[in-house]
């Protein structure tokens, strides 16, 4: 494990270091991105005002502004560029670089991500839940944050990019075979956020719903969301939880077994 | 003005025969936006499931509402200008996120058309009729399944003075575009500043009258999406604000003017990247 670590640590450090050189860029971006949640705010806002009833699909309206903000957390920090990056570099043949050093591949990722993440998460966890906190403290009258749950909420989403960095990263491999990026990086896109409830609490989608929170997706965003909002029981936080270890298993393994066929198929030209 | 629409043309035809070559590429993209738009759809579907209409209230009293198939068709009607837009002038995003800071811009300077034409039209982005496919249907779809006394309200004539503002309502994006991409001239990058505003036209899908002071000023006169969106469809829709009609020609023209003071402040203030 220390082997691992000292390996790895500079690939931490630089990921840590470009995030320092870019953070304008990322806040601008950030900014433009949160813009959705606002437009959201009101939307839910103007439904739950036409509505007769005070809940919709066992939602009140402040369960839905801070689901919608912290769906935008762990959506930001559990992001994993992973397919897009490994595509670029199997399609221009600077993987064939990676490949000859003594290190592994799909670690140089992950801890290169990492560095950026622990940039991004001390960027941007403190100002959200921050202002969701002091939302719900004023809606409720008494401070509603929960340490435990805050805690439970930290480890999920862990869990949660750990699956979704060995998703993606099977995700890019696909590029040995499909040569396009772009158009299947969007499609992969809106079909995961739907399916994760990113958009629509999968609540909301009755038995469809409940079928798609057992599928890989939910625990991309949908459990450490719904644990934070404290929507579920200690039984159910134990099983989904559980679940996500499940799935995270399940992904480094396919990420293991498609690496080790596609470098079969890698054809680099030139260099 | 001749030789620019000419050079256009020529533009246009090459990319679309970088189009056939990459069929696929085409079609991924494509499939990609609408598979976007359709789950937007979907959801807003989910959402209306639970009320009979949108309405926006003031201490409890409902003062304007929108059915489901009316906010379709402003959602619809949003994609025209902005699909527009994506499609002929696509090459700003470029600019700045990865043009100037390669270096890759003093070609631009270098030949004998207009700097900021040349950019604009160098890329023809076929990707965008996945938002024009997706827009016009929705508005089809919508006009054909309202409630026969909403649809039978409309006058046709209506779309008349908004076929004619529309250009200028496709020049607000240009322009935003290209004041927010000229910053890349001194900065290197500006990418994602042009992101961010850009993404302000989020708010123009939705009745503009559900926001607080703030959005609703933001997005008419500051970033004035809900010009290009949601004024013009409810003129369609209902006969109203029809004053938004002129305040879009001259807002429009006001960020033109803007916009292009901005650029050619850039290149003049502009040094080449690497070596």
């Amino acid at each position: 494990m220390t082997k691992l670590i000292r390996i790895y640590k500079p690939f931490t450090r630089a990921g840590i270091l470009e995030m320092i050189t870019y953070r304008v860029n990322f806040l601008f971006f950030l900014l433009g991105e949160i813009m959705k949640c606002f437009v959201m705010f009101f939307v839910w806002k103007a439904v739950f005002d036409s509505s007769d009833s005070s809940t919709v699909y066992g939602f009140t309206y402040d369960n839905m502004v801070v689901y919608l903000f912290i769906t935008f957390l762990s959506g930001y920090l559990t992001y994993s560029d992973g397919s897009y990056v490994i595509g670029k570099e199997i399609l221009d043949g600077s993987i064939a670089m990676r490949m000859i050093k003594p290190v592994d591949f799909d670690m140089c990722f992950l801890f290169q991500e990492l560095g950026t993440k622990i940039m991004q998460f001390l960027m941007i966890f403190l100002p959200i839940t921050a202002g969701v906190e002091i939302y719900r403290w004023i809606v409720n009258g008494t401070p509603m944050l929960d340490f435990v749950m805050l805690l439970l909420f930290l480890f999920s989403m862990l869990l949660a990019y750990g699956i979704n960095f060995f998703f993606n990263l099977s995700y890019g491999f696909l590029a040995f075979y499909l040569k396009n990026l772009w158009g299947t990086d969007i499609i992969k896109g809106v079909i995961v956020d739907f399916l994760s409830g990113a958009t629509v609490p999968l609540a909301f989608m009755g038995v469809f719903g409940q079928v798609l929170s057992y599928l890989p997706f939910a625990s991309l965003s949908y459990t450490p969301v719904m644990i934070y909002m404290g929507m579920y029981s200690f039984k159910e936080i134990v099983f989904y939880l559980g679940l996500q270890i499940v799935w995270l298993c399940v992904f480094v393994l396919i990420s293991k077994l498609i690496l080790r066929s596609a470098m079969k198929r890698l054809v680099v030209h030139g260099g | 003005m001749m030789k620019y629409l000419k050079l256009h043309t020529i533009f246009i035809k090459q990319d679309l025969k970088k189009l056939m070559e990459y069929k696929v590429d085409f079609l991924l993209g494509a499939v990609g936006f609408v598979l976007t738009q359709a789950v937007q759809i979907l959801c807003l579907g989910i959402i209306f499931a639970a009320i009979p209409a949108l309405c926006y209230t003031e201490n409890g009293v409902v003062v304007d509402s929108w059915t489901f198939h009316e906010v379709l068709f402003i959602y619809g009607f949003s994609l025209i200008p902005k699909g527009i837009d994506h499609l002929l002038f696509d090459n700003l995003w470029g600019l700045g996120y990865w043009i100037v800071d390669k270096g890759d811009f003093d070609k631009y300077l270098t030949r004998p058309v207009n700097s900021w034409f040349y950019v604009l039209c160098e890329k023809f982005c076929v990707d965008a009729f996945g938002d024009l496919i997706v827009g016009i249907a929705l508005i089809i779809y919508s006009l054909c399944a309202m409630p026969s006394d909403i649809a039978g309200a409309i006058n046709w004539l209506r779309v008349i003075p908004v076929l004619v503002v529309m250009p200028f309502a496709i020049m607000i994006f240009t322009s935003i575009k290209t004041a927010t991409a000229a910053i890349s001239f001194w900065t290197k990058r500006s990418g994602h500043i042009t992101h961010m505003c850009y993404m302000t036209n989020e708010f123009a899908k939705y009745p503009t009258k559900i926001y607080n002071t703030v959005v609703k000023t933001l997005i008419t006169y500051i970033l004035p999406f809900a010009l290009t969106a949601y004024y013009p469809a409810i003129y369609i829709l209902r006969g109203e604000s029809f004053w938004s009609l002129p305040v879009t020609i001259f807002v429009s023209l006001t960020l033109f003017g803007i916009s292009q003071l901005i650029w050619h402040r850039g290149i003049s203030a502009y040094e080449s990247a690497g070596s």
